[in-house]
């Protein structure tokens, strides 16, 4: 699987294998082209839908220590904002375990993979799962938390008294005009 | 059918999230984000004396904090009016003009800049690019100079509709920009966190995005005077509200981009 991964794509590279993450370690970390992560995470049959789990897991806990990870090898090329993708590799995945992974998103990515003996040599054969099972609905837009206002000042920091303040917190008189009859 | 993982490599790489997709053309050249310091651009049109004022008086204010800070303009601007001779002025900030006509001369110059001063020791820094907005809007040029804007916006409801369809064509030109929004022309904050509170919403709502809050700066008779005689506020009245929320707006510029530049 190695091989496979650093061979048989050039842009992606294999940084580290058998990473100790989230409790359970992490087969293999890439680094794509454009400094994406990627956790490929193997799993015999059967084991499909606890894999999904790892997953979500091991993505979480990989995205809180990027920066981390960044600062010990900045030579990494890895990029936090390109975000970090999840390769899931087992034989053969259940209804739902593809339903689970379709609802953490496009980061997660399902393939089948088998190994066949090409002469001497193992080689492994990796499959996309088009996963057709349904998303759920996006989050509501207006859902979505409005960015905060920063500053560092108070009204002292702009010279405005509390009169001031008062006065300009209170409605401006109006002037009411009566309607003028012309006749 | 099975393949060999090149043949789907693309499938397995992670995209960028609803939202934050990269452009086209999205990523500024590696040695922006390895050796250089990090570009702002800064809409400013002609004639538009006070956002050319504060575009200087932020930098001032910047290289005040310590860090190098170049504020790169179109030779053929007349931010001249306002602005001190090219080169090294006040505490180190410096005034580069550049010979650019278009989006793309001004990143290649900005990018100079940025790879020349990244190589200087100090503690960082960045450098503000004004740019004319409409050049923003010639198409097929690349938008690497658009990776991080700020913008200036007062409280006023037509300014606020500019800024908000500036915004939008940022956005929309890259959608994994971060556009900051510095509200000035205010006399106390809750009209500033106002005025941006209402920009940011409806950026939400009808974008899906908001802009970065830059802070305020304040309408003070100091500025104008500062304006008319061409010296930086903040060496000019250090004490005075709209030298200290200069200072404010400089401070968080300078801490997102040493976050910038550490990733």
């Amino acid at each position: 699987m190695r091989r496979a991964l650093a061979s048989g794509a050039e842009r992606l590279r294999v940084v580290a294998e058998d990473v100790l993450g989230a409790e359970t370690r992490i087969d293999q970390v890439c680094v794509g082209p454009g400094g994406e992560t990627l956790l490929v995470l193997h799993a015999d049959a059967g084991r499909d839908l606890e894999l999904v789990a790892r997953g979500l897991a091991q993505r979480a806990w990989v995205e809180a220590r990027l920066a981390d990870w960044l600062q010990l090898a900045p030579d990494l090329g890895l990029r936090p904002e390109a975000g970090v993708g999840v390769l899931l590799l087992c034989p053969v995945f259940s209804v739902e375990a593809r339903a689970a992974a379709a609802s953490a998103g496009g980061r997660m990515r399902l393939a089948t993979c088998h190994f066949e003996h090409e002469g001497s040599e193992l080689r492994a054969w990796i499959a996309p799962v088009e996963n057709d099972a349904p998303r759920p609905l996006p989050a509501s837009r207006s859902a979505e938390p409005v960015a905060a206002f920063r500053t560092g000042l108070s009204d002292a920091d702009l010279g405005v008294t509390d009169e001031e303040k008062s006065a300009l917190e209170s409605a401006a008189p109006r002037e009411f005009r009566l309607p003028v009859r012309s006749d | 059918m099975a393949r060999g993982l090149g043949d789907v490599l693309h499938y397995f790489l992670p995209e960028a999230e609803q939202g934050a997709a990269r452009a086209p053309d999205a990523g500024p050249p590696a040695r922006v984000d390895t050796a250089a310091l990090p570009i702002v651009a800064l809409p400013v049109a002609e004639r538009d004396v006070v956002r050319a004022a504060l575009a200087w008086n932020l930098t001032v204010e910047i290289a005040r904090l310590g860090a190098s800070a170049s504020l790169l303009a179109p030779r053929n601007g007349d931010g001249g009016l306002l602005w001190p001779e090219p080169g090294r002025g006040p505490v180190g900030a410096e005034l580069v003009l550049s010979p650019a006509l278009d989006l793309d001369a001004l990143y290649r110059d900005a990018a100079d800049v940025a790879v020349q001063r990244a190589a200087e020791p100090g503690e960082g820094g960045v450098v503000l690019a004004c740019v004319p907005p409409h050049w923003l809007r010639s198409r097929g040029e690349n938008a690497s100079l658009l990776r991080w804007a700020l913008l200036f916006a007062t409280p006023d409801a037509r300014d606020l509709l500019e800024t908000y369809a500036l915004a939008k064509f940022l956005l929309r030109r890259r959608p994994d920009a971060v556009v900051g929004v510095t509200i000035h022309g205010v006399r106390r904050i809750a009209e500033a966190e106002r005025a941006f509170q209402r920009l940011a919403g409806v950026a939400t709502r009808h974008l899906g995005r908001a802009p970065r809050s830059y802070g305020l700066l304040v309408d003070d008779l100091h500025v104008y005077r500062a304006i008319v005689a061409r010296r930086p506020i903040g060496l000019e009245h250090p004490q005075a509200p709209a030298a200290k929320a200069l200072r404010d707006v400089a401070r968080l510029v300078m801490a997102d981009a040493q976050l910038q530049h550490r990733v």
